[in-house]
């Protein structure tokens, strides 16, 4: 498991300094894997605007803060996932959105979808709901905002501490090399 | 020309096929040789069944049988013809039919990865969706993908409420 706590990785006075301004300003990676794209052009757009907060799109991995997983993730999408996000500068957060990456959603027994995403990318906030509302992602936002302001948001420095768990867990289902229920191919 | 037209014509000029016409604008058609399907299904193509929309399979599990099942449609007739493959189970292989429809490519190589069904002829059959997959084809029935899920993703199911 996990050696290092989530509380003894708060950040400290300085970075909380940098942490507010840091909060105002956040520009979002959205790896659209499933349904959940569709309710971010009505959160980004002129009837829930996301950007008076501070918040919107980037196009690339190298100069966004965020990464918003919208929905189930496959195998193969996780490896791009974990790409994306080892590519983003430090500080980072992910958030999850939807049910799927909390505990599989709907596509919790699918032999193709993960269960847990914060099993392999620390996962700062989880926006629950199948699909959330824009009210909702505009919450988990600004909640996010909140424990950035709080020096609490800290997956990133998690991931560089505990890098070998994720990995090992990363390579469990990337890099299999037996059959899971022994029968043969 | 009408469907019962057209199944009788099948049947009429192809003596492993076995052609009934179902309501409105379908035929099923059954393959009584899976190994001469491709000369088969050129033969339905020649007829007017220019278009193949889909091709799948059908795993019946007690029946100890994968149906592959081509799904055709001719534009000229409006006729829609199901034509279906029955294949041994433990092992199966069935021809190609690249030659007559060439975007059947794709959908063979899909149909191999999802059913591990053989197609002799098919230059590629390497994996399309899956990523590094070690265990039995994930569609066949025997396959329990919640067990999978929960060996290799640590599913975990709810209390019943």
């Amino acid at each position: 498991m996990l050696k290092i706590s989530r509380e003894e990785i708060i950040d400290g006075k300085f970075e909380r300094v940098l942490n507010f301004f840091r909060s105002r300003s956040l520009w979002m990676l959205y790896y659209c894997t499933g349904c959940g794209a569709v309710e971010l052009p009505p959160t980004m757009t002129s009837r829930f605007d996301m950007e008076r907060f501070g918040i919107s799109p980037m196009a690339t991995p190298r100069q966004a803060d965020i990464l918003l997983v919208t929905g189930y993730v496959s195998v193969k999408t996780l490896k791009r996932i974990v790409y994306s996000y080892e590519q983003m500068p430090e500080p980072k957060w992910v958030v999850g959105f939807g049910s799927c990456p909390v505990n599989g959603g709907i596509y919790w027994n699918s032999y193709a979808t993960i269960n847990q995403l914060d099993k392999y990318i620390p996962v700062d906030i989880s926006i629950p709901g199948c699909m959330p509302r824009p009210q909702a992602v505009i919450d988990g936002l600004l909640s996010l905002m909140d424990s950035i302001k709080k020096g609490e948001a800290v997956g990133y420095k998690k991931y560089r501490m505990n890098n070998d768990w994720y990995k090992k867990n990363q390579r469990e289902i990337l890099e299999r090399t037996k059959p899971v229920l022994g029968g043969k191919k | 020309m009408t469907n019962r037209d057209m199944a009788a014509k099948i049947a009429g000029g192809w003596s492993d096929a076995e052609a009934v016409p179902r309501f409105h604008n379908q035929i099923e058609v059954t393959c009584g040789n899976p190994d001469t399907i491709a000369g088969m299904l050129h033969y339905i193509q020649s007829l007017g069944f220019e278009h193949m929309s889909n091709l799948t399979c059908v795993d019946w599990l007690e029946e100890n049988r994968f149906d592959v099942t081509y799904n055709l449609w001719s534009y000229k007739y409006k006729i829609q013809a199901t034509v279906k493959a029955g294949i041994d189970r433990g092992e199966p292989k069935i021809p190609t039919v690249m030659d007559v429809w060439p975007q059947a490519q794709a959908y063979e190589q899909e149909i191999h990865e999802m059913f591990g069904v053989d197609f002799i002829g098919n230059p590629d059959l390497s994996s399309l969706f899956l990523h590094n997959w070690k265990d039995i084809p994930p569609l066949r029935k025997d396959f329990d993908t919640e067990a999978y899920s929960k060996e290799a993703y640590g599913a975990q199911r709810n209390k019943e409420v």
